[in-house]
């Protein structure tokens, strides 16, 4: 239904467009008067004025209507005698007149459930003849006052400007009010956590085993209980695995992107530069999971054999492997921001470098390096936010323990890691376990704005000294 | 008249397929200040940074011919260009001062060639470079600030106490004030009349007030030739070339 009204309104504001160009024409050579804007002008302002309020009003409406009828229905089900004693019971009778309605629900139907079945076809009716009426009216009221508004000659791509700059307005607020919701959602779901559990045993606990807090009703918790949970949910091993994780792959990612950027910025040739620069960023667009299990399938195993070779004894999924693929990973961003930082520096500088007789290697280390230095830094920072947030590979190569460990050969678990882990399959909600994952979720985004905040800083500061 | 310091003979550039200068013979007297005018675009740049190798640094410029200093050829492959650029030093049309402080920018280069070895030593030369570009009194009190704080003719002072600081034989000017206000450009004149008791000075200007001012002897190049050479007062007042009295008064260019 909604997708025919759409496809009406679209349709009907379209022919508006001409309808309105050729109409201000007219006017304009019957009424020998200068137009206030270009005839097209018109038909846009015409073509806005259709679709936008009816469009708006639609959307409301799609939101607003199984709310609403929800509540009806489910009111009319306890007036006749439906019981339930919470939301959850509520909601199953609704979920079940629903599937009656829809010819999809095969138990028993009993005469509550058939009569409120029978009332909620008839809201439904009710409520989409309301719709159409509505919208009907709402487009003929505005095409009225749009077409009355442009026969008095208005300035209509003023107008067209401000109803343009409404509608940009809009589009950014949904972006903004969808990440405050996202950030809300993780902060509301962390409190519940952290109503269980103390928020310093999950900051300065040691030990991590969520599983041990499985099908546990986190609002019927008891002193005992607590006892029993409360070292379950240690932060201390993920934010260890995590950074432990990250640090080797900055150590492979750091030096060989940063160099690989030097010499892409400061000794390619052109010819080389526009073959290899390509290539690199391809490493960029190879999808995480392929790292993932070339880490878990290839580089672990291959580790473990060396290490048996030397008589060490290597876990086959290893922070190492995880480390050193996310390194590979990130090499590319390392890469690319630093060569541009580096070729942002501006050429005078080396010159004047050069004109006292400076060598290359010098120039580089003792000016273009320091210059482009607060950039360098800012986009190993990025680097590192990307490092602790990456996912795939370390669930496939990371392991799951969450060890307290710096043995490179071991295996450990990161943030990320035990956030898939804990919200695969099917889950209580209640259970501080899967809530665990909104804590985990909360910590994680702050680090990473902290970091993107740092580095964003940095970047700044080195622009504004040479634009 | 003074020794010739540097002499190019059949002097070819050409960046990718495009020539910039035609057969180019200068020869430039020591402690003495050649000033190079010309129009935009005639070489006048190009043909001194050949001086000191400053076009290796472009990739596509190629460089034919000879170039003397002191009778030895620099435009050699197998020439030590750094030890060059020591003895050929450069000041360029926008201060470039690194982003450094004032003390780090004179100390550069004579830390890259080893000179100055202990701290006292250093700071002697930052002091004597200074003095010399007649910046010390203005900075002597704040030489841990960085160079890129000063105003525009400090800066240049700063780059040129920069090339001095290496103890170079040739200074080369590529319009040194054309950034700068005159009275900045007053004192850059001012202490390039200073400086060629040490140094040869080669200086590219648009200015001919300035070409008259500080030079002893000015070519005048014209779409990558050299059209015409002689003692500054010569050109100025009497020059040979049609084309160069059309452009010392203002005809052209």
């Amino acid at each position: 239904m909604n997708f025919v009204l759409i496809f009406l309104i679209t349709i009907f504001s379209l022919s508006l467009f001409f309808y309105g160009r050729s109409k201000t024409k007219t006017i304009s050579i019957e009424k020998n008067i200068k137009l206030n804007a270009l005839p097209k002008f018109y038909g846009y302002y015409l073509v806005l004025w259709c679709s936008i309020p009816s469009l708006v009003f639609l959307l409301i409406w799609t939101l607003f209507e199984p709310v609403i009828i929800k509540s009806i229905i489910i009111e009319t089900a306890a007036n006749q005698g439906a019981i339930f004693n919470d939301k959850n019971e509520a909601n199953l009778i609704y979920e079940k007149i629903k599937a009656i309605y829809a010819g999809t629900y095969f138990g028993d139907i009993d005469t509550i459930l058939k009569e409120s079945a029978l009332s909620y076809a008839k809201f439904i009716i009710l409520f989409t003849n309301s719709k159409i009426v509505l919208i009907f009216g709402i487009v003929i009221a505005s095409v009225i006052y749009s077409l009355k508004k442009i026969k008095n000659n208005n300035k209509a791509r003023d107008d067209v400007e401000v109803i343009l700059k409404g509608l940009l307005f809009a589009s950014s607020l949904i972006a903004i009010l969808t990440t405050l919701g996202i950030i809300f959602s993780l902060l509301f779901e962390s409190i519940k956590f952290f109503s269980v559990i103390n928020i310093f045993d999950y900051l300065f606990g040691t030990n991590w085993s969520p599983q041990r807090a499985f099908v546990r009703d986190a609002s019927a918790i008891t002193a005992e209980e607590y006892e029993e949970l409360k070292d379950a949910f240690g932060f201390i091993p993920l934010i260890a695995g995590t950074s432990f994780i990250a640090f080797i792959a900055m150590l492979v990612a750091v030096p060989v992107g940063l160099f690989s950027g030097i010499y892409m910025a400061e000794y390619a040739s052109l010819k080389v530069r526009r073959i290899s620069k390509p290539i690199i960023e391809i490493l960029a667009g190879i999808p995480t999971v392929v790292y993932g299990f070339f880490a878990a399938l290839t580089v672990g195993p291959f580790f473990r054999q060396i290490g048996e070779n030397l008589g060490l004894t290597v876990s086959s999924e290893s922070a190492l492997a995880a480390g050193l693929i996310m390194g590979i990973m990130i090499i590319p961003y390392v890469s690319s921001l630093s060569d541009d930082v580096i070729n942002s520096v501006p050429q005078s500088l080396r010159d004047g470098s050069y004109a006292v007789g400076a060598t290359k290697s010098e120039t580089i280390k003792k000016v273009v390096i320091p210059a482009a230095l607060p950039g360098i830094i800012g986009s190993v920072l990025l680097a590192v936010s990307r490092a602790i947030g990456e996912t795939m590979i370390v669930v496939m190569a990371a392991g799951l323990a969450a060890n307290l460990t710096i043995n490179p050969l071991e295996s450990t678990t990161t943030i990320t890691t035990q956030i898939v882990m804990i919200l695969v399959g099917d889950q209580e909600f209640d259970s501080p376990k899967t809530q665990s994952a909104f804590a985990l979720g909360l910590t994680l985004f702050i680090a990473t704005l902290v970091l993107n905040y740092i580095a964003q800083r940095a970047v700044k500061k080195y622009r504004e000294k040479y634009d | 008249m003074n020794e010739i310091k540097i002499k190019s003979k059949n002097l070819n550039v050409y960046y990718g397929e495009k020539q910039a200068l035609f057969d180019v013979n200068l020869d430039l007297n020591e402690k003495e200040v050649t000033a190079l005018i010309g129009p935009s675009g005639c070489g006048k740049s190009t043909f001194i940074r050949c001086i000191n190798r400053m076009n290796d640094v472009i990739d596509i410029c190629k460089v034919s011919g000879n170039i003397e200093i002191d009778g030895v050829e620099i435009n050699d492959k197998n020439l030590d260009v750094v030890s060059l650029r020591e003895r050929v030093g450069m000041v360029f049309q926008k201060p470039n001062p690194f982003p450094k402080s004032i003390y780090d920018n004179i100390s550069y280069g004579p830390k890259i060639h080893g000179k100055g070895e202990t701290k006292s030593e250093l700071d002697e030369i930052v002091e004597n470079s200074l003095k010399k570009a007649a910046l010390w009194e203005e900075v002597k009190d704040r030489l841990d600030e960085p160079g890129t704080g000063l105003s525009g003719g400090q800066q240049q002072r700063l780059c040129i106490a920069r090339a001095i600081s290496v103890n170079p034989e040739v200074i080369l000017m590529d319009e040194p004030c054309s950034a700068l206000d005159p009275i900045a450009t007053a004192k850059i004149e001012e202490l390039i009349d200073e400086l060629k008791k040490t140094y040869t000075i080669v200086i590219v200007t648009h200015s001919m007030a300035q070409a008259v001012r500080v030079s002893q002897k000015t070519g005048f190049f014209h779409l990558g030739k050299l059209i015409e050479v002689g003692k500054t007062e010569k050109i100025f007042k009497n020059p040979d070339n049609k084309m160069t009295q059309d452009y010392i008064t203002g005809r052209f260019g």
